[in-house]
C-alpha cells in the first residue's frame, strides 16, 4: 500500500473513532436533566465540529496553532491571524499518538501530536505556524518531532520561574520578539489600535467568563460544572465574537433561574473543586463522573477552563511600548502552572478559592505521565488536610476503561463528604 | 448605602484625580488672588516663593526653625516648633500620601508632562529597576541634609565654624518647585543664577540644573522626582498613624500583578506582598490606580477611618477597562 | 421481627447478609457471580429467606453493594462498597478497639481504606487497571497446584524453607514463572509461601502510600488464608484484626445500613 493512501485509511478510522467518542461525551453530558436551553449553541458546536474529524475553523483567515494557554494570542489576532488551540482531549488522537510517542508520555501531549501526525498533510498547509511555549518537558520536545513532521513551529520562549525582575523582563523580551515574528508570520503589523482591539474582545470574555463563574458558585446552582467545561473549552477555537454572544444569552437563562429559584441539582449536593491536569473535550471523564455522582464541580483550576480567561491584561499607556509587555505580564505573572518553580501561587489560590466558594471536597486528576501535577499533589494534599478539606487524586489518562473502577472511587468520596457534612450538623 | 459604595467602586479614579489635581493646583497656586490661605504648614509643595500661592510648604519654616541654636531650640520657641510640627502632622495624617497624588502642584506638573508624552506619541524611556530603586534612598539623605544643613547655621558640630546664612534652606534652593511654581504666576525671577554670594550661587546653579532634571526625567519616566523627594521621605515616617489607610488582603490577591504594572513609581510590594495589610510604601503616592486596576473583589481598599471609599471589584474593573475607548 | 438485608455483588461472588433490629447478623449466604449475576443475586436471596423461613415482606429494605449493585434494580438503595465496607468493619471491629485501616483483598481488587477517628473514610486508596494481586492471582495459583484455594494457607505453613521469589505480580507472566519453578523442582509450599509474599508486599506498598494506622482490619476472602495474613503482617509488621466472617463484611455493612436508613434516619444517610 502507498504511503499517502495508508495515511487516508488512518484518519478515516480516527476521524470515525473521535466522531464516536464525542458523541459518547456528548450523550453522557446532555443526560442530566435541566440542561438549560442556551448550552444547545455548545452542544452543537461540538456536534459539528468533531462530527468529521474537523478540527480546524475555515474561516479564510490564517490560522496559527498554539499549544499552551501561555502564548498571549491578543498578539496573533493583532496580526490579522485566529489562533486555535491544539491541545487535544481525544483519545482516538491519544492513540494515534501512541504510535510514536513514549508510553509514558502525557496524554494531552500525545494526543495533540497524534492530531498532527493523523491530519499531516491539511493542516500543514492551513496552518501558518504552530506556537509552542517552553513550558513544560514534552511540550518543549515535540518542537523537534513536529519540524520533523514539515510544521513551521514558533518557539516562545519562557522562563521556568517568574519570581526574579530578571525572568520578567526575559519573559517581556521573549513576547516581543514574538511579536515581531508573528506579524512576519502572518503579513500584518501590529498597531496599537489592533491590538487594544484584541485585548478587548478578551477583557469582555473575560468578564463574561467571571459572571458564569459567579452563577457556577451560588448556593442555588443553576449550572453544572460539566457545561462550564464545554463553554471554557470552546473557547479554544470558537469566534470569540460568537463565543461572548453564546455566553452572554447563557448567564441572561441562568439569572432568569437564580431569580426563580431554579436549582439545577439538589442543593445539599457536595460543593466540589477540580483542579490539576486539563479536562478537555471530548475527556472530559473525570468531570463527568463526578456530577453523576451527586457531586457539583463549583470551581476549577485547570488551565483549559479557570486559567484561560480570568485574567485580565491591563496597560497605562495605548502604544506598543507598554502594551506588549503589558501582554506579556498577564500570561506570566498569575500562571499557576506547575512547570514554574516555585509555585506556592498554585497552592495559595486553591485554597483562597476553596474557601471564598464554601468547597467540600477537591478532584485532583493528574495525567498519568503529566509529573508537575503528580508532584505538586502531595503538597496540595497535605495543605488541604490542614484546612480540614478531604482531597481525591485520581490518576487517569484518556482511556475509557477505567471508567467503572473511577466511579466507585468518586462515589465514595462524595459518601464519605456527605457523611461529613452530616456530622457537622 | 451599598448603592453609593457600588458607585464609588465602579467610578475612573485616575479622571477623577486629574480634575482634583487641577482644583488643587489652583488652589494652592493661585489661591492668593482670593486671599485664600490654608496654612503654612501643608505638607505639600505650595511654594512660599509664589507670592500668589493658597498656603505654605512646611518644609520652608521647617527648615529655617532648625537654624535656632540649641538655646532657643529647647526654649519657648520649641513649644512654636512642636506646633508646626503637629500641625503639619494633623494635615498629612488625615489624607496620608494622597496628598502626594492628588494635591502636590509638583506631581500634577509630571503627570500633565507624562499625558503630554503619550499624547507625542512618545514612549517611556526603559530602565532597571532595582538600580533605580537603590537611588530612591537619596530621599532619605536629603531629608538628613536638609536638617542637619540648617542645624549647622545656628551650632557648631564638633567645633567646625558655623555655616552662613545663605545655607539657611538649602532644599528650597535646589527644589524645582521654587523655580517653577512662580513661573505660574508670571514670576520668571527664579530662574536666575544669584551671584550675590558663593553659596547662592552654587545653590541656585544647582537648582537649575535640577529644575531641567525634573522636567527631562518627568517626561521620560512618570514620577521621576517623586523618588527623590525628601517630602515623601518625611510623610513616610508618619504614615501608618494615618486615617486614609490602602490596605490589601493577600488572600484575595493572586499575585497577577495588575497593580505593580501601572504603578507610575514601581512599587512591585503592591503585586507580590502578601502579608502585610497596611501596603502604603515610602513611594507610594496614593493615586489609587492599583486598586482601579485590580480585578479580584476586596483585595485592594482605600479607606477612611475604617470605612471603605474605594475597594477594587471585578465589576468595576470591567467597567473602567472596557469603558475607556468609548 | 423486621429484618433488613445487604447484597453485595462483586466480581467473583455474590454475599448476602441480614441484620435484625439491634443491627447483629442474622444470617448470611454467598454463592458465585456467574454471568447472570442478577439472576443469581435473586436466586440466592430467595434460598436465603427460605433457608432461614423468612417472608420476602419480613425484610424491610434491601441495600445493594459492589461492581453490580447498580444493575440491581430491586434494591431500595445502593451504596459504595468502600463506605458499606468501612460500616461493617466498624461495627464488627467494635469489640477489639477503633479500627482505624481496612484491608480489602476481592476477586478482582485490592483496597486499602484508611478511616478517621469517627469510623469515617478518610482516604482510600484501589489497584488500577490491573487484577495482580487479588483474588483471581490466588485462584490461578490454585489452579496450577491442582488443589483448592481453601488449601493453599496450610500448604504455606507447611513450608521448610524460605518463600521464593516469584519476580511477576502480573497474573499472567507470574503463572508461567510458577509453572517453571515447578518444572525446576521447588516445593508446593515454598512456591506458594513466595506468591502470598508477592502479594502481601504489593498491598503494603499500596497500604503505606496512605498510612497505615491501627487497628487493621484485614477482609475479604482471601483473609481466610492464613498463609496470606502470616505474610501480610510481616510485610505490613503490623497484626491484622480478621474478622470471622471476613466475606461477608461488606454485605453486613450494607445490612447495617439499610437498618439505619429505616429505624433512625427514614432515608439512606450517605446519600
Amino acid at each position: 500500500m502507498i504511503e499517502s493512501e495508508r495515511q487516508a485509511r488512518v484518519r478515516k478510522s480516527t476521524s470515525l473513532h473521535l466522531a464516536m467518542e464525542a458523541a459518547e461525551t456528548l450523550r453522557q453530558i446532555t443526560e442530566f436533566p435541566d440542561n438549560p436551553e442556551s448550552m444547545a449553541y455548545f452542544y452543537d458546536l461540538y456536534q459539528s465540529r468533531f462530527k468529521d474529524g474537523m478540527i480546524l475553523p475555515q474561516n479564510g483567515k490564517k490560522l496559527v496553532g498554539t499549544m499552551c494557554l501561555q502564548v498571549p494570542d491578543e498578539l496573533i489576532v493583532a496580526a490579522g491571524a485566529v489562533p486555535v488551540r491544539l491541545c487535544s482531549g481525544a483519545y482516538a488522537f491519544d492513540q494515534a499518538g501512541g504510535d510514536f510517542m513514549p508510553a509514558k508520555s502525557c496524554p494531552l501531549v500525545r494526543a495533540t501530536m497524534g492530531m498532527l501526525q493523523v491530519n499531516n498533510d491539511t493542516m500543514k498547509d492551513n496552518l501558518s505556524t504552530i506556537v509552542i511555549p517552553t513550558t513544560c518537558d514534552q511540550k518543549r520536545s515535540s518542537v523537534e518531532m513536529l519540524r520533523n513532521m514539515d510544521y513551521p513551529v514558533t518557539v516562545l520562549e519562557m522562563p521556568a520561574s517568574k519570581e526574579s525582575d530578571e525572568a520578567r523582563t526575559y519573559w517581556q523580551e521573549s513576547v516581543k520578539q514574538f511579536a515581531l515574528s508573528i506579524q512576519k508570520t502572518c503579513g500584518r503589523k501590529i498597531t496599537a489600535k489592533a491590538l487594544n482591539a484584541a485585548v478587548r474582545t478578551k477583557l469582555e470574555a473575560g468578564k463574561l467568563f467571571r459572571s458564569l463563574q459567579q452563577l457556577r458558585t451560588e448556593s442555588h446552582p443553576v449550572i453544572l460544572g460539566k457545561d462550564i467545561w464545554l463553554v471554557s473549552n470552546s473557547y479554544f477555537f470558537d469566534d470569540p465574537d460568537q463565543w461572548c454572544k453564546a455566553v452572554g444569552k447563557l448567564i441572561a437563562e441562568l439569572d432568569s433561574r437564580k431569580s426563580a429559584g431554579f436549582s439545577a441539582i439538589n442543593r445539599k449536593a457536595p460543593r466540589l473543586l477540580f483542579t490539576g491536569s486539563p479536562p478537555i473535550f471530548p475527556n472530559l471523564k473525570l468531570p463527568i463522573l463526578v456530577e453523576q455522582a451527586g457531586g457539583l464541580v463549583v470551581a476549577d483550576e485547570t488551565c483549559s477552563s479557570e486559567r484561560l480567561l480570568h485574567d485580565a491584561v491591563v496597560f497605562d499607556e495605548k502604544n506598543l511600548n507598554d502594551m506588549v509587555p503589558a501582554i506579556a505580564d498577564r500570561y506570566l505573572k498569575p500562571c499557576t502552572c506547575p512547570c514554574l518553580t516555585p509555585n506556592t501561587d498554585r497552592a495559595k489560590k486553591i485554597l483562597e478559592m476553596v474557601r471564598s466558594n464554601r468547597v467540600e471536597g477537591v478532584v485532583y486528576q493528574a495525567f498519568s505521565g503529566c509529573l508537575p501535577y503528580e508532584m505538586e499533589q502531595r503538597g496540595i494534599s497535605d495543605m488541604l488536610s490542614r484546612e480540614g478539606v478531604p482531597m481525591l487524586f485520581v490518576e487517569t489518562d484518556y482511556s475509557p476503561e477505567d471508567q467503572g473502577q473511577l466511579s466507585t472511587r468518586v462515589e465514595a468520596f462524595i459518601e464519605s463528604i456527605k457523611v461529613r457534612k452530616r456530622k457537622k450538623q | 448605602m451599598s448603592s453609593i459604595r457600588k458607585f464609588l467602586n465602579n467610578s475612573d479614579i485616575n479622571r477623577f484625580r486629574f480634575y482634583f489635581q487641577l482644583v488643587a493646583f489652583g488652589l494652592l497656586v493661585y489661591g492668593g488672588y482670593l486671599s485664600i490661605n490654608i496654612g503654612d504648614q501643608l505638607p505639600t509643595f505650595a511654594c512660599v516663593f509664589d507670592d500668589k500661592r493658597g498656603g505654605s510648604c512646611y518644609l520652608m519654616g521647617f527648615q529655617h526653625q532648625m537654624t535656632f541654636p540649641y538655646a532657643r531650640l529647647f526654649s519657648g520657641a520649641g513649644i512654636g516648633i512642636l506646633i508646626g510640627l503637629l500641625t503639619f502632622v494633623g494635615f498629612f495624617i488625615i489624607f496620608n500620601k494622597a496628598w502626594c497624588g492628588f494635591a502636590c502642584p509638583l506631581g500634577a506638573i509630571q503627570d500633565w508632562l507624562t499625558m503630554l508624552r503619550c499624547k507625542m506619541g512618545i514612549y517611556y524611556s526603559s530602565y532597571s529597576e532595582p538600580v533605580f530603586k537603590r537611588l530612591s534612598t537619596i530621599k532619605y539623605i536629603l531629608l538628613a541634609l536638609l536638617i542637619l544643613i540648617p542645624m549647622g547655621i545656628g551650632n557648631s558640630f564638633f567645633g567646625l565654624p558655623t555655616l552662613n546664612h545663605d545655607f539657611g534652606v538649602p532644599f528650597c534652593m535646589i527644589c524645582p518647585g521654587r523655580t517653577l511654581l512662580p513661573l505660574f504666576n508670571g514670576d520668571f525671577s527664579q530662574l536666575a543664577i544669584d551671584f550675590s554670594s558663593k553659596t547662592k550661587m552654587v545653590f541656585s546653579g544647582l537648582g537649575l540644573g535640577i529644575t531641567g532634571m525634573f522636567l527631562a526625567g518627568a517626561f521620560a519616566k512618570k514620577r521621576f522626582f517623586c523618588l527623590f523627594c525628601p517630602m515623601s521621605a518625611l510623610h513616610y515616617i508618619f504614615s501608618r498613624a494615618s486615617l486614609l489607610r490602602l490596605t490589601k488582603d493577600g488572600e484575595k490577591c493572586t499575585r497577577c500583578g495588575n497593580c505593580y504594572r501601572v504603578c507610575d513609581v514601581g512599587i512591585r510590594a503592591i503585586a507580590d506582598d502578601l502579608e502585610h495589610i497596611n501596603i502604603v510604601k515610602d513611594d507610594c503616592m496614593m493615586c489609587l490606580k492599583c486598586v482601579s486596576a485590580c480585578p479580584e473583589d476586596g483585595c485592594l481598599k482605600a479607606s477612611f477611618l475604617g470605612m471603605p471609599v474605594y475597594e477594587s471589584t471585578a465589576e468595576g474593573f470591567f467597567r473602567r477597562r472596557l469603558k475607556e475607548d468609548d | 421481627m423486621n429484618y433488613f438485608a445487604g447484597i453485595d455483588i462483586g466480581s467473583t461472588s455474590i454475599k448476602i447478609a441480614l441484620c435484625d433490629e439491634e443491627g447483629s447478623l442474622a444470617a448470611h449466604a454467598t454463592c458465585p457471580t456467574g454471568s447472570h449475576f442478577h439472576q443469581n443475586a435473586k436466586a440466592a436471596f430467595t434460598d436465603l429467606l427460605t433457608r432461614e423461613s423468612l417472608q420476602r415482606e419480613e425484610v424491610s429494605y434491601v441495600m445493594a453493594t459492589g461492581y453490580g449493585r447498580k444493575l440491581y434494580r430491586e434494591a431500595d438503595d445502593i451504596i459504595s462498597e468502600i463506605t458499606a465496607n468501612c460500616i461493617g468493619a466498624t461495627k464488627i471491629g467494635l469489640e477489639n478497639g477503633e479500627i482505624r485501616t481496612i484491608i480489602n483483598i476481592g476477586g478482582q481488587d485490592l483496597k486499602v481504606i484508611s478511616l478517621d477517628t469517627d469510623g469515617h473514610v478518610k482516604n482510600f486508596a484501589m489497584n488500577d487497571k490491573c487484577a495482580a494481586g487479588t483474588g483471581r492471582f490466588l485462584e490461578m495459583t490454585a489452579r496450577n497446584m491442582e488443589m483448592d484455594v481453601m488449601e493453599l494457607g496450610d500448604c504455606h505453613l507447611s513450608a521448610k524453607g524460605p518463600p521464593i521469589t516469584i519476580n511477576s505480580t502480573c497474573t499472567v507472566f507470574a503463572e508461567s514463572e510458577i509453572i517453571s519453578l515447578l518444572g525446576n523442582g521447588h516445593g508446593q509450599p515454598e512456591i506458594i509461601a513466595g506468591i502470598h509474599y508477592s502479594i502481601a508486599r504489593r498491598v503494603a506498598r499500596l497500604a503505606k502510600r496512605i498510612g497505615v494506622e491501627e487497628t487493621v482490619f484485614f477482609d475479604g476472602g482471601p483473609a481466610l488464608n492464613r498463609g496470606l495474613v502470616e505474610a501480610l503482617e510481616n510485610e505490613l509488621m503490623q497484626p491484622l484484626y480478621i474478622p470471622e466472617l471476613p466475606q461477608v463484611t461488606t454485605a453486613y455493612g450494607a445490612a447495617f445500613l439499610a437498618m439505619e436508613s429505616v429505624l433512625y434516619v427514614g432515608g439512606n444517610k450517605y446519600a
